[in-house]
């Protein structure tokens, strides 16, 4: 399978990779790679702020439709600050959690109506 | 008349403006009366910007009646009154942290804000502060302006801040008039949470009212930088309030309503923590 290489920052024409629509433009990139059989490394280079809510847009959702086994085979990331890798991996643990128990969320709300 | 007196970052201080919110929000076509006397922190022009605009909203004229002298300049300086007919006046001391008011899609605005305020204007400001705490910082702020965009379904983001160079403090408060927590998270679950049950269960990990994208991290994280930089945060949404800091978690309920939401954060510029100390994480572990 070939590798095709997303430069974020070109993509959402910005260095801060900070609001969630465009995380969207990242994300879309990424699933049109993968419906073209492609591997995809993503490219961080000169991102300098990123946050949560821009990295649940753009890698957080593609749990919802790919296995956590093909995402780890099929997408790479690269120049990712250290700052950068604690919150990315906080955002794939919270999505692989979220994805597979729909209904935790649903209970927490439960939970605090009983408080 | 309506009397503004020493407004600070307190639960009794935005309860007053609650009061003034509730006390004049049927005004319309009306002329409304405001002192402001003794103390207000500059960071509260943004509560007050937001509480403003609901009334002139309703074709309301503002009247500052009175204003302490030493109030009134701040308030010049950080150009919260510009947005009312007066002339700003030049910040010497560089400690203002100027009153924005912004559309939820103006995002590159903000940025800009961010950089001229936060990062390149208060150079010379920050001498201790480590590299990675004001990354952090700047962060934090954005986690919490980005909710706003988001989640509140406002027409306008308020934001404001201040430094306090002897105190080693700044302060900064991002504002929306949008829905609160409480309607927010009631619609998406069919549930029926008081507005202190919303806001405590918003800010633990992992909850999110997004539908079909996992979230819920900005609220968390945020709360566990301010723990380790000993700050603060406080969030008021509707009659909710919410604070955070080295004492715990405190909840109370207003008297009336703010018509929105207040997030009001306060930092330590002390702050020596190294947080950009190498993680652990292996780049190809992470998915």
């Amino acid at each position: 399978m070939e590798n095709t290489t997303i430069n974020i920052v070109n993509t959402i024409g910005d260095v801060y990779g900070v609001e969630a629509e465009d995380g969207q433009k990242v994300f879309e990139l990424i699933i049109k790679a993968f419906t073209d059989k492609k591997k995809v490394i993503l490219s961080f280079q000169n991102i300098e702020m990123l946050t949560t809510a821009f990295l649940n847009t753009a890698i957080g959702q593609l749990y919802k439709d790919y296995q956590e086994e093909y995402i780890k085979v099929n997408l790479k990331v690269s120049d990712v600050s250290e700052s950068g890798k604690v919150a990315l991996k906080r955002v794939v643990d919270t999505a692989k959690l979220y994805y597979k128990d729909p209904e935790a969320l649903k209970r927490s709300i439960d939970e605090i109506s009983e408080d | 008349m309506n009397k503004l007196v020493s407004i600070n970052n307190t639960f009794e201080s935005f309860q007053s403006l609650i009061h003034l919110y509730e006390n004049n929000k049927g005004e319309l076509f009306g002329e409304i009366h405001l002192e402001i006397r003794q103390f207000f922190a500059a960071n509260m022009s943004a509560a007050l910007g937001a509480v403003l605009d609901k009334f002139v909203s309703n074709l309301n004229n503002i009247h500052f009646d009175y204003i302490n002298p030493k109030i009134e300049l701040i308030l010049l300086k950080n150009d919260f009154l510009t947005y009312f007919g007066k002339q700003r006046a030049a910040d010497t001391n560089n400690t203002t942290i100027k009153f924005q008011k912004l559309k939820p899609i103006d995002g590159k605005y903000f940025k800009n804000y961010v950089i001229e305020e936060l990062i390149e204007g208060h150079n010379t400001d920050l001498p201790q502060m480590s590299k990675g705490a004001k990354e952090k910082i700047i962060e934090a702020i954005y986690e919490i302006f980005v909710n706003a965009q988001i989640h509140s379904e406002t027409k306008f983001i308020y934001t404001c801040g201040q430094f306090f160079p002897n105190k080693n403090k700044i302060e900064f408060t991002i504002v929306d008039t949008g829905i609160g927590f409480r309607e927010k998270i009631n619609n998406r679950f069919g549930s029926q949470l008081k507005s202190t049950q919303a806001i405590k269960w918003a800010v633990e990990e992992k909850r999110t009212t997004k539908e079909g994208i996992s979230g819920g991290l900005g609220l968390a994280i945020l709360k566990e930088f301010v723990g380790v930089n000993k700050g603060k945060m406080q969030i008021v949404s509707n009659d909710g309030f919410y604070q955070f800091d080295g004492e715990g978690e405190s909840i109370k309920t207003f008297e009336g309503e703010f018509p929105g939401t207040i997030v009001n954060l306060q930092f330590r510029t002390d702050d020596i923590n190294n947080y950009s100390l190498k993680s652990e994480i292996n780049i190809n572990d992470i998915f």
